[in-house]
Order: C-alpha cells, then structure tokens, then sequence
C-alpha cells in the first residue's frame, strides 16, 4: 500500500475539514497571485510611460551633465554629428536613437484684439499670455521611435510634421491655461501677430525668440509635468543658437532587459567626455518604490502563508488527535516512527498541492482576464489613460508551485512529528 | 528446542504523580509453540499490561523477555516495531481496522508497511487465500463500515496472521460479538492454530473462550498462576 495512496484517502476522510483547508490555501495563493500580478503590471505601465513615453531607454550626455542639470545644461552640449549618430545607432540592442535639447523656454501668445489706436492698454481679458516651460527639442521621426507612447498620446492637433516646422506640441492642459489655439495641420500660418512667440536664453544668457503655431496637444503622465512642450529641434537650436549642437540622446533598446550592457558599451564606445544614463539610474525613485512594493508584498504572502499554513497546522493537530487509536493500531503492526510521519507530511504536501493547483488556476485565470482587458489606473494627478495589465512570471509561478506543498508539508511537521511519537500501548487505549 | 516466550521476573511500575503503581510483580512466563493459551483475571489483575509487554507494545520496568529466541527487554522502537511486525499478529477487542482501507488492504498492511515489500502480486495472492481461509472473500472490497461485528473480527484475524507471525495476542477478542460470532471466532482460531500451529495468547473474560483454551494462566495482583486447561 503506497502510503501516498493512503494519504490521499486520509484527506477524504472529513471532507469538510479538508474543503475549509482547502479553501484558505486556494483564496491565499489566488490573492498572492492577483497581487503579485497587479503589481507587476502597474510597475510595467509605470516604466513603459517613463521609458517609452518620457526618457527613453538610456541617455548619452555630455560628462557632467546630469549631475549640473539644474544650473548650466546648455554648457554642457555635444556636436550633433553623423558620426556620432551611427556610432550610437550601431550598437547591439539600440533600434533608435534621438537627438534632443532640454532647455527653459516661455511661450506668449498673441492679443485677442489690435493695440487700441489711442494708446491705451487693452483689457487684461484680450491680452496675450506669457508663461515658463520646460521644453524638449526633438526631431519628430526619430523621437517617435524611441519614445512612441508620447508621441501616439498627440491625439490633438499632430506632432511637428519636421524638424524645421514652427509648431509646438504642448501639454493640453498648459495649452488651456494659456488659451492657445490649435494650427490645423496642413492650413496655411496665420499672419505673424496671430502667432504664439517661443522666447529662450541662449548660451550667452542672450533672449531670443521665433514664431510657431500650436500643432498639438498632449495629456499629462503624472502630476507636476503640465508645464512641459515639444519644440522642433532646428527651431530650438535657432532660438539657443546652438546650430549643429544637441544636449542629449534618447536611446531606444530591443529589450529593456539589455539596458546594462548597452550602457556599458556605449560607455566604452564613447570614451570619457561623454556621460551614459539607464532610465533607472534618471528615474531611481522606480527602483526604491519597486523595492518598496516588492517589501510590502512581501509582508502580505507572508502574513498570507502564515494563516493559510496555521490552517493546516491545525487541522493536522485536530486530525492527529482523532487518529490517535488508529496511529496506535499502525504501530502495533510494525509501521515505523519514519513512516508515520511521512504519511502526515504527504497529507500535508497533497492538500498543498490540491490548493496550489485551484489557487494558481483561479489566480492565473483572474490575472488573465484582467491582462486581456486592462484595469484602467491612470496615476493620481494625469490624465494619459494608463491601463495596467497584470502578469506573473514563469518563475514566480515555479516559486508557488515548488513552495506551497513544501510549506504544507513543513506545516505538517511537528503534528506528525507528535504523531510518530505516540507509545503504541497508549494511542490503543485512547477512545 | 527454546521456549517461544521466556519471561523471567517481569515487573511494571507505572509513575501516576507521586504514586508508584505495580501492574505486574515479578511474572515468570514460559509459552511453547503451538499453544492456544488463555489470561485471564479481573480488571486491573495486570492482563493487559502482560499482554502489551509480551507483544512488544510497552517495555517491562524489570525482567527479561526473550521471544522466539530473541532478547527484546532492550531493544529501541523501531526494533521492537520490526520484532512485532515479523513475530506477532495482533488481535484488538475493538478490531481496529484502518476505515479508510477496504478489506483486501487492511489484511495486507502488516506487510505493505514492511522495509522491503514483497512483490505486489503475491502478496495480493496470499491475502485472497487468507480471506477465503476465513470466510471474508465475497468482501474483499468493503470498506470496514460495510462489515458486521463478526466479519471485521475475522479480517482483523486474517490481518495478524498475514505476516506468518510465531504468535498472535488477542485482547478480549469476543467481547464485542454476540455469542454466535464469538463461538465461529473462537473455532476459527482453533482451527487455525491447529493448521499452521501459530502459537494464540488471549486475554479474556470470556468462559466460552476459556473452555477451549489448552492452558490457561490465571493472573491476580500482578501475579501469575499456572492453571488447568483443557
């Protein structure tokens, strides 16, 4: 007799006891799985609109720009050079790559009405409007490729149509506050007074200024970033008089996975006037808040299998103490300590397994569903729909699938362990 | 040729808080092979607690008991779960059968249990034999629940001799039958033990077991006395 079959036929013993078992361990594996996968997709969806939508996979900086940024940005530019582009482009895992300048610009827009003819100031309702923002100049194509989540958010109005065109993409609530209007994309410019006025320091602290029109609009990916444009590059570097010249390259990689190695061999390649940026190391409040999540989940699966093993803790003690005799009769008869309490572990490790199995098909359905139709969670404070997608990796499945009849059984342990210590001539005189 | 049990000065002190309490003092006890052999004595006498030290259950406070030629007073559990498991059948008042197994497999535990199994199918050969040997064939798949008093009696007797055991002890194995059973049980004892001359140690209270028994020990205050049998 294979003590797993007796095992198995032990469980059906109190089916009661062992549905109610069964029931915590599969809504505790369900919830671990649920949530192991909501957090993985929020943190996908978080990445994705940082990486794909804001930074791209890496930067390639001027040595000592990141860490000046806030005081002399446009000091520290590199020559835009063919060269340089292919250099970049040739390495293994880039797909793109992007030449921007990030720089402090205002933008004004006209007069609702002509200047009164005797001289006096318009009403503050009809006049134009000036304000800061932080601009990104960009050469429409190529920044499509390495961050297309924020040029496919343009859904008003259109990106640039090149990199000489006068048109800004402006955040749309940026764009509301100043009351521009939209250029519609192919309409001839308005006349010059109609024109919104792109002002900017150049290196030399020298304002400078040109005329575009609104081409678009974009919705906000997290709070705090309202105040934020796209600039045509060859406009912007006309207005920083900074022909030829960029201050960063957005790079987009084959798989995020690679983002390490890249770096390392763009470092190499392009020696040590020249500064390489993960996404992670230009983001790390990801990596803390990953680290934190990673935490908090940690406590829950552990708060989770504490219960969910409690339950068979106990219902072992509860199954022990009414097969007292019955242990005392397989004593009698020649089964050793070894054996019974293998038999109480493999009870341990086939209702693990029954529940790994029913917890991990109701959790995986559930994250399947729910990675189908998308749980739409934008950030506090954006308006970009974000919808999260959860998934669980293979190997966090392999985790629960390897752990959970383990821990049953480990549960198991010291109700057998007191099982097989029971003196056969006393379990045989228990009622 | 050796005795098959040889008791000599068996004594059992059990610890009740404070108080000492002797089961057994000083029992001498030799059984042969072949014996049909009653105990018998009023409760508390100290029957049970000679039965569980003879079948390895419980160890003597003093003494020495050596069994089918084999010195047990010292042996560690599992050894003594060896020594029962390949010297003694068990026969239990209340029949003891495991409920989850059916009939074919509560007479083939002993042996199923074993460090080396034997092969699966002859194994399943013998215990067809043995059921049939006792009447139980048509119920080889019955669950224990399924069985009448005097049927379960009889697989718990096919589960102790299963192992082809020097000796079988039976507790009070008619005290739970009508009188009927218990006499069909009583003769299925004798006549096995007249077949394969498996040696039989009982406790009872039972005369009808009593009046078939070829020797019968008469135990009072944890002593022994050698009587009549039949």
């Amino acid at each position: 007799m294979a003590l797993l079959k007796l095992a198995v036929r032990n469980l059906r013993r109190n089916r009661r006891r062992t549905a109610i078992t069964l029931a915590a361990m599969v809504i505790g594996i369900t919830g671990m799985t649920a949530l192991r996968g909501f957090i993985n997709g929020q943190r996908e969806t978080m990445v994705e609109n940082v990486v794909r939508g804001r930074i791209g996979a890496l930067q390639v900086h001027h040595k000592g720009y990141v860490q000046n940024v806030l005081t002399s940005p446009l000091q520290l530019d590199m020559a835009d050079t063919p060269e340089l582009r292919k250099k970049l482009a040739d390495t293994p895992h880039v797909i793109a790559v992007s030449p921007r300048i990030e720089f402090g610009a205002m933008v004004s827009t006209p007069d609702k009405q002509p200047p009164p003819e005797d001289g006096s100031m318009l009403p503050e309702a009809d006049q134009g409007k000036t304000s800061f923002f932080i601009a990104t100049a960009v050469e429409p194509e190529n920044e499509a490729k390495v961050t297309p989540r924020r040029t496919n958010l343009v859904k008003v109005g259109h990106m640039p149509a090149s990199p000489e065109a006068p048109e800004l993409v402006l955040n749309a609530d940026f764009a509301l506050g100043l009351d521009a209007k939209l250029h519609e994309a192919g309409a001839p410019l308005p006349p010059i007074e109609q024109q919104l006025a792109l002002l900017a320091g150049d290196r030399d602290g020298a304002l400078n200024g040109e005329n575009v029109v609104l081409g678009g609009t974009f919705p906000s990916f997290s709070p705090g970033d309202k105040r934020v444009g796209l600039v045509p590059l060859v406009i912007a570097q006309r207005v920083l008089r900074m022909e030829g010249r960029v201050t960063e390259y957005g790079i987009a990689v084959d798989a995020l996975s690679e983002v390490d190695g890249v770096k390392d061999a763009l470092q190499a390649k392009l020696g040590p006037d020249y500064e390489v940026h993960t996404w992670s190391e230009l983001f790390p409040f990801i990596k803390s808040l990953n680290g934190t999540q990673d935490f908090i989940f940690s406590i829950i699966s552990a708060v989770f299998l504490a219960v969910v093993l409690l339950g068979i803790l106990n219902a072992m003690l509860m199954t022990v103490l009414e097969r007292t005799r019955e242990i005392g009769t397989m004593l009698a008869v020649g089964m050793r300590r070894r054996q019974i309490i293998r038999l109480f572990m493999l009870e341990g490790a086939v209702i693990g397994t029954a529940g790994v199995m029913l917890g991990l098909a109701v959790g995986l359905a559930l994250v399947t569903w729910f990675n189908h139709h998308g749980i739409p969670l934008p950030a506090p404070g954006a308006t970009v729909d974000s919808i999260v997608r959860p998934y669980v990796t293979s190997r966090f499945i392999a985790g629960i699938f390897a752990g959970t009849p383990l821990g049953a059984a480990l549960a198991t342990l010291w109700p057998a362990w007191r099982a097989s210590r029971l003196r056969p001539v006393e379990a045989l005189a228990t009622a | 040729m050796s005795h098959l049990l040889d008791l000599k000065g068996i004594e059992k002190h059990y610890e009740l808080g404070k108080t000492t309490v002797t089961a057994l003092r000083g029992v001498d006890l030799q059984v042969e092979r072949g014996e049909f052999t009653v105990v018998t004595g009023p409760s508390g006498s100290g029957k049970t607690t000679l039965l569980n030290i003879i079948g390895c259950l419980d160890r003597a406070s003093k003494g020495s008991y050596v069994l089918d030629g084999v010195d047990v007073s010292e042996r560690d559990f599992d050894d003594l779960a060896e020594v029962r498991n390949q010297k003694i059948g068990f026969i239990f008042q209340s029949f003891n059968l495991i409920p989850v197994l059916d009939v074919a497999e509560n007479i083939e535990f002993p042996c199923a249990v074993r460090k080396n199994p034997e092969d699966a199918k002859k194994l399943r050969a013998r215990v067809n034999a043995l059921a049939k040997r006792v009447g139980l064939e048509p119920y080889l798949r019955h669950k224990p629940d399924e069985l009448s008093g005097g049927q379960r009696q009889r697989v718990a007797i096919a589960r102790a001799l299963i192992t082809e055991p020097r000796l079988v002890l039976a507790d009070e194995p008619t005290a739970n039958l009508d009188s009927t059973t218990s006499e069909a049980i009583i003769d299925l004892m004798l006549e096995l033990n007249k077949e394969q001359g498996v040696t039989f140690l009982f406790s009872t209270h039972d005369p009808r077991v009593v009046k078939h028994a070829k020797r019968a020990l008469q135990i009072q205050d944890g002593k022994i006395h050698d009587g009549a049998g039949h």
